[in-house]
């Protein structure tokens, strides 16, 4: 029923006036011609009129019976040419096969794109009118950072003088909370936000409730849980409300649930704990929090930015010591969250439209190859009165068929293609959002069948009716104008281009993939275990509490068999996060404002640069006897910093100050050690102050443990840490492999895509030429007949063909050259220690093209080679 | 309901079959004319409302068994002439074949019928 009435909709469209205009005078001439009639009959005008419009029987009611006839016989028509195409494809499984499998891989590789960047780029984030939703960053003039954490005192600041924000509210999401219930203890992702963070994003509480004011501003001990952790640890009990859990050692009320499916920023949080921060007392100095606004309807973000920049600007003012040289920038929420993957998937997106622009012109040319085969058939439908209009919708219709064919396979490949993607892919991409196949991909799809279906059968279709009845009927398949091998060589020209192009952005991410992975990381990677132990701070209030668990936990684990090395480390580099701060340099006057140096800090147990393979390239490395709240501070730097701060100075004779504590003394400089880059290999490395432990005591540690089985430490590790602690579980066990594999995991990811992509296409390209060529052989088998028996030698014939097909993939692959060179810019992005017009990508490129057109072209090239004389003098 | 349909379809293809006959003997020629030549050819026993032939028409022109062009009447009236293509003729003659063969078994059924009674 649909279908018909979509059909309807179709005819009426493209005829229904015009139609009905002809109908109308049609019977205006009816009527004229028995009025003239009857008044030759005798009759009075009137009279004569009345009886012609009475013998017609009702003109409106006759209309409506035509249009009903015209529609019934639309539908009928699609059905039986339907039924035909089925058949026809049926016949020819090779051709449709071909054709089906192209598209197939055309359209779902580009549906499986599509759907990642429909969730990641297009789907508006799942929060009401969420595209007024931004995130308000500070920003720094030294460092040219714009997408720096605020301080807390400063978005109070912005959240009373703003006129541009309906609401603002404030997180922290790297935050881990130990929650144990008696029986159990787990490490959870724990979400910290201002009391109106939740109320902003427009959510309700699935059960209970949220924050109120009070516990807001004072801290109080009271918990929202997740959907996930509410099935999964309380089987959904409603009696969950007022629940007590010990949640780093401290005792929470659980007042809420959130819904199944709610996620904000982070899509691991299990619990939303609150800030306890006030206006009156939050901080100034240092720099953390998450800045998340609402803007009023109406507002743009241009206005936004503008008086935020104004608040900013008073603010450096007032309290030049914390706020010179910073200012604000508003940034769309989901911008914020799709910053690092926005390249590539647009990237990967016109990499799959060139691929499906490859697959129809492949079809489009295979096409082409079948109507010549079936001239004499058109011909006929011609002759017993079939209009061109009609066949073209006929071969539109088998078109279709293809298309639609394809495109089931492609949805179905890309449904699995997807969940396969989502795995490979780097956690940035699916950390935040989650990508979902769904219906709406589903008809997009179908859609984009559809769309290909007719692209690349309208061409061919209209060209192969344009045929000379005569010439057809008597066999000769070749006349003038209807001749379609210039379009095939065309097209074959086209996809060659495209697949240039594709292979040449290949070359291009997979020469920064081998770059990436030649990076010395600074490290030795193999053989290390790493997981994290958050103490409560409940438990272990006092610094010497905690220094003295690290102590005692890392020589329980270095005596576990196998165990080489221990140490631990407050973040480990390469995965994104570490704290930064501001250094001052013994014996230089204070920086001025906004003029302070800034270095990376950690603070290690002692043996973290010989357990990581960090060389010491001066001075030593800590010692346990360091490691005491009593022995005098010191420091440890990197290369990186003695090159930014210290050029040309002797470092161990310095001393430092690294402000993380109330008071921070000199200490001095007992080592530099090699350098680590910072988030990812493709950064540079930045300045970076150890701290030993007992003189900077977190509470939360990363233990690295070098053995030569790591994985089958992980039990026994467990136990020590609970030999120690019996409720303090271990959290995020990872191997340093994975970690350093995921920091180029999405280099790789987009290198396998394009690669793969463009493999394809040169498989197409492939088919391609040697489907045209192959016509061309078999179409001139009497002409190389007549060459041979003139006494032209194979190999003169099989450079014949060759040649002509060389000459296609030049042309085809000289423009992709020139188009690839044009495009490539636009991956600079996405290049580590190559140039976008980095040259061997671009010989490779149409080199590896060349040599596959080639093959593809010797292919029917030998056949002609063979053709024997008297056979080619016989075909025709 | 059902009987009315296949009434309708039957009279819908008796009346192709008309058209095109009509067509073939009088060669090109406009709705009117038609239906008038149908009612006069069946001595006036059959009486149609003449605008019951239009879907007859356009049906067998989207079949490709006729043809259609504006034109001049002979008494200077623009109309719309018909025309039946090779296609029509063949199907004119399948179905000539087809009715004639239906008469004569529908015939033999009845004659001995009224030889008993």
């Amino acid at each position: 029923m649909r279908a018909r009435a979509f059909l309807d909709q179709l005819t009426g469209w493209f005829r229904r006036n015009r139609r009905e205009d002809d109908l109308t005078e049609e019977f205006a001439s009816h009527l004229q011609l028995h009025v003239d009639d009857n008044v030759r009959a005798g009759m009075s005008p009137e009279e004569a009129r009345r009886q012609a419009i009475l013998k017609f029987g009702g003109l409106e009611a006759t209309k409506e019976s035509v249009r009903a006839t015209t529609r019934f016989l639309w539908i009928e028509h699609i059905l039986q040419d339907t039924g035909y195409a089925v058949r026809v494809l049926r016949r020819n499984r090779g051709f449709a096969a071909t054709a089906i499998l192209s598209l197939a891989l055309g359209i779902g590789s580009s549906v499986a794109i599509f759907t990642v960047a429909d969730s990641l780029l297009l789907r508006s984030l799942p929060y009401p009118d969420a595209s007024r939703l931004v995130m308000v960053w500070e920003t720094f003039s030294v460092t040219h950072e714009q997408h720096n954490v605020a301080s807390p005192a400063n978005y109070f600041d912005w959240k009373a003088q703003n006129s541009v924000f309906s609401e603002m509210a404030g997180f922290f999401d790297e935050y881990h909370a130990v929650v144990a219930d008696g029986q159990r203890s787990e490490e959870l992702d724990a979400q910290i936000v201002t009391g109106d963070l939740l109320p902003l994003l427009r959510v309700r509480p699935f059960r209970g409730r949220f924050f109120t004011k009070e516990e807001d501003e004072s801290d109080a001990q009271v918990a929202v849980i997740s959907y996930r952790m509410w099935q999964r640890w309380f089987n959904g009990d409603d009696a969950v409300i007022g629940r007590q859990v010990q949640i780093n050692a401290r005792p929470f009320t659980i007042i809420g649930v959130l819904g199944p499916g709610f996620y904000f920023h982070k899509r691991s949080t299990d619990l939303w704990l609150t800030l306890g921060l006030k206006p009156a007392t939050a901080p100034r100095t240092g720099r953390w929090l998450q800045v998340l606004g609402r803007l009023k309807p109406g507002v743009s973000l241009e206005q936004a930015q503008t008086d935020m920049t104004g608040i900013a600007g008073r603010l450096a003012a007032a309290y030049p010591a914390n706020d010179t040289g910073w200012s604000v920038n508003v940034e769309p929420l989901r911008d914020s969250l799709v910053r690092e993957v926005r390249t590539s998937l647009i990237m990967l997106l016109c990499a799959v439209a060139l691929l499906l622009g490859v697959a129809c012109a492949n079809v489009a040319n295979l096409l082409l190859a079948r109507y010549a085969a079936r001239h004499r058939e058109m011909a006929v439908r011609g002759a017993l009165g079939a209009t061109r209009l009609r066949i073209v919708c006929q071969l539109l219709i088998e078109s279709l068929v293809l298309s639609l064919s394809g495109g089931s396979l492609g949805i179905a490949l890309a449904y699995w293609a997807v969940r396969g993607l989502v795995r490979l892919a780097p956690q940035d991409l699916t950390r935040f959002t989650s990508v979902s196949f769904d219906a709406r991909i589903f008809l997009a799809g179908i859609a984009i069948s559809f769309f290909t279906g007719i692209v690349f059968g309208l061409l061919p279709a209209w060209i192969a009716t344009r045929t000379n009845l005569r010439d057809a009927l008597h066999g000769n398949a070749v006349s003038g104008s209807g001749d379609p091998s210039r379009l095939r060589a065309w097209l074959v020209g086209a996809e060659v281009a495209a697949s240039v192009v594709l292979l040449a952005g290949a070359g291009l991410l997979f020469r920064s993939m081998i770059g990436l992975q030649a990076v010395n990381p600074g490290l030795e990677a193999s053989g290390m275990l790493t997981f994290r132990v958050s103490l409560p701070h409940a438990r272990y209030s006092q610094d010497e509490q905690s220094v003295r668990f690290f102590h005692q936990a890392a020589e329980k684990l270095s005596q576990i068999p196998g165990v080489r090395s221990v140490s631990a480390v407050s973040y480990l580099p390469f995965n994104g996060m570490a704290a930064g701060t501001g250094v001052a340099i013994g014996g230089r006057p204070p920086a001025k404002p906004g003029e302070e140096l800034v270095t990376v800090v950690r603070t290690v147990l002692p043996g973290y640069f010989r357990t990581l393979g960090i060389p010491i390239k001066h001075g030593r490395d800590f010692i346990d006897t360091d490691n005491l709240t009593t022995a005098p501070l010191r420091f440890i730097v990197n290369q990186a910093f003695v090159d930014k701060f210290l050029r040309g100075e002797d470092p161990l004779t310095k001393s430092i100050s690294v402000e993380m504590n109330d008071k921070n003394p000199m200490g001095e400089i007992i080592g530099v050690v090699g350098d680590l880059k910072e988030g990812s290999l493709d950064k540079e490395p930045a300045p970076t102050a150890y701290y030993v432990h007992a003189h900077l005591p977190y509470t939360a540690m990363i233990f690295v443990i070098r053995a030569n089985s790591p994985l089958a430490l992980v039990e026994p590790a467990r136990k020590v840490i609970q030999g120690i602690d019996p409720q303090q579980p271990i959290a995020d066990v990872r191997t340093m492999e994975e970690i350093l594999d995921d920091t180029f995991a999405r280099q790789r990811l987009s290198a396998l895509l394009l690669g793969g992509f463009s493999l394809a296409s040169l498989l197409l390209a492939s088919v391609g030429i040697y489907g045209v060529l192959a016509y061309s052989v078999a179409r001139r088998t009497r002409e190389i007949g007549v060459r041979v028996a003139l006494g032209a030698a194979p190999g003169r014939i099989l450079r014949l063909v060759v040649g002509s097909g060389a000459r296609l993939v030049m042309s085809g692959a000289a423009a992709g050259l020139a188009g690839a060179l044009l495009l490539s810019g636009l991956m600079k992005g996405l290049l580590f220690g190559i140039g976008p017009r980095d040259p061997l990508s671009f010989v490779f490129a149409p080199a590896a093209l060349v040599g596959v057109a080639l093959l593809a072209a010797y292919i029917p090239a030998r056949r002609a080679a063979r053709i024997s004389p008297v056979e080619a003098l016989r075909t025709e | 309901m059902k009987d009315a349909a296949n009434k309708a379809d039957v009279w819908q293809g008796t009346m192709a079959l008309m058209v095109l006959k009509t067509l073939e003997t009088m060669g090109p020629l406009h709705g009117y004319g038609i239906a008038r030549r149908i009612e006069q050819t069946s001595g006036d026993r059959l009486v149609l409302n003449y605008g019951s032939i239009y879907p007859a028409l356009v049906r067998l022109e989207q079949e490709g068994c006729i043809t259609s062009e504006w034109g001049v009447s002979e008494n200077n009236r623009k109309a719309k002439y018909y025309r039946v293509t090779a296609a029509g003729r063949k199907q004119l003659r399948k179905e000539t074949r087809g009715w004639a063969e239906a008469a004569s078994i529908v015939a033999r059924f009845l004659a001995p019928e009224t030889g008993q009674s």
